[in-house]
């Protein structure tokens, strides 16, 4: 008789870092299909480009640098497929593919791989690009979500993320749901920012971008750049919607304050989540 | 061929072809003389010597614990050596050949105890809760208890015990034990799968008597939070649910007192749980030292090949090296798992998803302890509260990478306790620190602060 001796656990629950970075990968195609719908060819040929530079940087350092390959695990994808849609249909197909090399190669390996970057790759790499390049990569229009069939295709959108929020918000609640992605951050971040954008009078058709979802369900719940202690995720996400309100405030501009309020947001969560850490229930007050 | 079929015949030919070597197997226990947490026991019986059914066997002197070790078959004494321990160790061991007679010594029986007499018959009993503390001296503490709470929360436990007559026998278990302790009442924990057992337990007990409903398992290792959930008085990890006024006991413990209390029998059988790929799926209730071949054999035997033995639940149990591995007092729950089912994948690195912080019941950081731990920096663990930590096993259950969280707490939790020994030593620390694969670390004997001794009241 053979039998297997190791460390408890004996079960698991079947949850896998596979089966979240899929399901999200599964969200976000959806709107990259949308916005290939909506805006053609050109959104094609972004999507492809950056997608298939993520996943090559990722095979070439892993084969340099003999480790095991880990494409399947999706999050290279998943970094490339999110790259394009932060870029407008109009930006050039070298763009993506640099942002994809910088976004996988230096902001992730180069800090360790899964699990240990600083900063959202994604995120990154589109500031990177911004900076880089900021007409090429600027948005010919702002999207502007008057009526609630705009929810569902919003034909004004600059980026190609922002052509149906409707999905983030469906995928995002689903995602939560089958408890892939933690609540905290994204719900305190969406009531955060609706409630001060209300306060201060602003124009709520372009606060509720699909930009803001993306960012509340997936760069802002980005588990490797956000805090883990629980009061430090839900201060992480009013801290995201108040940032963002602010910056929007004072740019109008309500799709770049999302990425550049996760991306400060980043820096500090560290700090946030230093000044979180819980008391154990067993700590007897003297 | 079916499967199925084909497992119904391989079994009958096992039947066929050795009938007497399972029967000459079977007239053997194996006791060993460690079953609780401390130093083991002191055998009082030499080779050659012939025991009758519950006569103690086994005594521990250097602590004061009350952890007696009786014989639960009547017969001759074979050996005493070390034998291989479901705690993943090797252990000394009074091995006894059955007589086949099952002669008992002669029980004493009392209908209606007074407190010093439920003391007086408990000392001797060997009886011990499930974390491995004996319930003797936990009654021996000066502190004053107002509650007892039945913990019917662990399911090995429920599933083996409250079974049929062992209900009413638990009720009065649960009343010896508010006399004996002083207690004015009782409170029963209980979850929804045995909603039905706790309210039926509490009408019986009376009208004193809170059923409280929780979501959480409480296991054994869990006393300490559950006394805390219960009052709300904060215990510190050295201390013993005494601190808040209340003693925590098992079905299992309740049961096992008010047969030692009210019938003189000691602790020499124990109910368990046989679940898994085993013909049927059955309660037993097996003398101390039957081998875990023997039980699962009697619930009908293996349905094909077993790929891993489990002791006392998938979430934090124990594997087993083989299946020889004789059953002790704190056994609830066996569990065979078929070779498919044991878990093989490779572990990941930790993404930062806090998964393990959202299940944790006692507010620490598991994932990020375990991370400390993996690199050896355990001085950073204390910081983060690693003797906090219950042992659950939630963390690692609930593990997106696959990541050994628990075994990494309780790596450097043992490290430590022994922490100052290592560098002298000039040791590994893997090699002193044992595998971990057990809540009952080979080099982890004598840590039993807040435990009353029999000896402190004279100090």
């Amino acid at each position: 008789m053979k039998l297997t001796v190791s460390y408890p656990p004996h079960i698991r629950d079947g949850t896998t870092i596979e089966t979240v970075t899929w399901n999200k990968i599964v969200m976000v195609a959806i709107v990259a299909l949308i916005s290939i719908y909506v805006f053609g060819l050109p959104a094609l040929a972004l999507i492809v480009v950056s997608v298939l530079f993520a996943a090559l940087t990722e095979l070439c350092i892993q084969k340099l640098a003999n480790q095991e390959l880990t494409l399947k695990d999706g999050d290279a994808i998943l970094i490339g497929l999110l790259i394009a849609l932060l870029l407008p249909p109009t930006a050039p197909v070298w763009a993506p593919a640099l942002g994809a090399v910088f976004a996988v190669g230096l902001v992730k390996h180069a800090f360790g791989g899964l699990g240990t970057t600083m900063f959202n790759p994604a995120i990154t790499a589109w500031v990177f690009m911004n900076i880089s390049w900021e007409r090429l990569t600027a948005s010919g229009s702002v999207p502007y979500i008057g009526e609630y069939s705009d929810l569902l295709l919003e034909l004004g959108a600059g980026r190609l993320a922002e052509v149906s929020p409707i999905i983030f918000i469906i995928g995002g609640l689903y995602l939560v749901y089958k408890k892939y992605i933690d609540w905290r951050i994204p719900f305190s971040y969406l009531i955060v920012a609706i409630a001060l954008a209300l306060l201060l009078g602003e124009e709520m058709s372009y606060v509720v971008t699909g930009m803001l979802f993306l960012g509340a369900f997936i760069f802002a719940n980005d588990t490797a750049t956000s805090p883990i202690t629980k009061r430090g995720r839900l201060v992480y996400g009013a801290l995201c919607g108040v940032l963002t309100v602010v910056y929007g405030y004072f740019t109008y501009n309500y799709v770049v304050a999302v990425l550049y309020t996760i991306f400060f947001l980043n820096a500090v969560s560290a700090f946030i989540e230093k000044h979180t850490v819980p008391k154990p229930v067993d700590e007897v007050v003297a | 061929m079916s499967d199925s079929a084909k497992n119904t015949m391989t079994d009958e030919e096992k039947n066929t072809a050795a009938p007497e070597e399972t029967e000459e197997h079977r007239k053997q226990v194996v006791i060993p003389l460690l079953q609780h947490r401390g130093a083991a026991c002191e055998p009082l019986v030499e080779v050659g010597d012939t025991v009758l059914r519950g006569q103690k066997i086994g005594e521990e002197d250097e602590y004061g614990l009350a952890v007696s070790i009786h014989s639960s078959v009547s017969g001759r004494v074979i050996a005493i050596e070390e034998r291989l321990h479901p705690h993943c160790s090797k252990q000394p061991s009074i091995i006894i050949e059955s007589d086949g007679a099952s002669e008992s010594i002669k029980f004493k029986t009392n209908k209606n105890p007074s407190k010093a007499q439920i003391l007086d018959s408990l000392e001797d009993a060997g009886i011990i809760e499930l974390n491995g503390y004996p319930v003797y001296n936990t009654l021996l503490t000066e502190k004053t208890i107002d509650t007892v709470i039945l913990n019917l929360t662990n399911p090995g436990d429920v599933s083996s015990n409250c079974t049929g007559e062992n209900i009413s026998k638990i009720i009065s278990g649960v009343k010896l034990l508010m006399t004996a302790s002083g207690a004015s009442q009782a409170a029963i924990v209980a979850n929804k799968n045995n909603k039905q057992i706790a309210s039926s337990i509490q009408s019986r007990l009376g009208a004193s008597t809170k059923l409280v409903t929780v979501k959480r398992n409480y296991m054994p290792s869990m006393s300490n939070l559950l006394a805390y959930d219960m009052t709300g008085i904060r215990i510190s990890n050295t201390g013993t649910p005494a601190d808040a006024g209340v003693i925590v006991s098992s079905a299992h413990s309740a049961l096992a007192v008010s047969r030692a209390v009210l019938e003189g029998i000691p602790l020499i059988d124990v109910n368990l749980t046989v679940s898994g790929v085993v013909s049927e799926l059955c309660v037993k209730t097996v003398a101390i030292g039957t081998s875990f071949q023997d039980v699962v054999q009697s619930c009908g035997g293996y349905v094909g090949e077993p790929g891993k033995i489990i002791m006392n639940g998938v979430l934090s149990g124990t594997a087993q090296v083989t299946d020889e591995v004789p059953v002790i007092k704190t056994v609830t729950e066996i569990t065979v798992q078929p070779p498919h089912e044991v878990l093989r994948e490779k572990t990941g690195s930790c993404v930062h998803c806090a998964r393990c912080v959202d299940v944790c019941p006692v507010n620490i950081l598991p994932g990020r302890i375990a991370a400390f731990a993996d690199v050896g920096k355990y001085d950073e663990c204390e910081k983060l509260h690693v003797q906090s930590c219950v042992e659950c096993g939630m963390c690692s259950y609930v593990c997106p990478s696959g990541r050994y969280n628990l075994q990494l707490i309780r790596f450097a939790k043992t490290a430590l306790l022994q922490g100052f020994k290592i560098p002298e030593e000039k040791q590994y620390p893997i090699i002193k620190l044992g595998c971990q694969s057990c809540n009952h670390p080979c080099h982890m004997w004598a840590p039993l602060d807040g435990i009353p001794l029999k000896g402190s009241d004279k100090e």
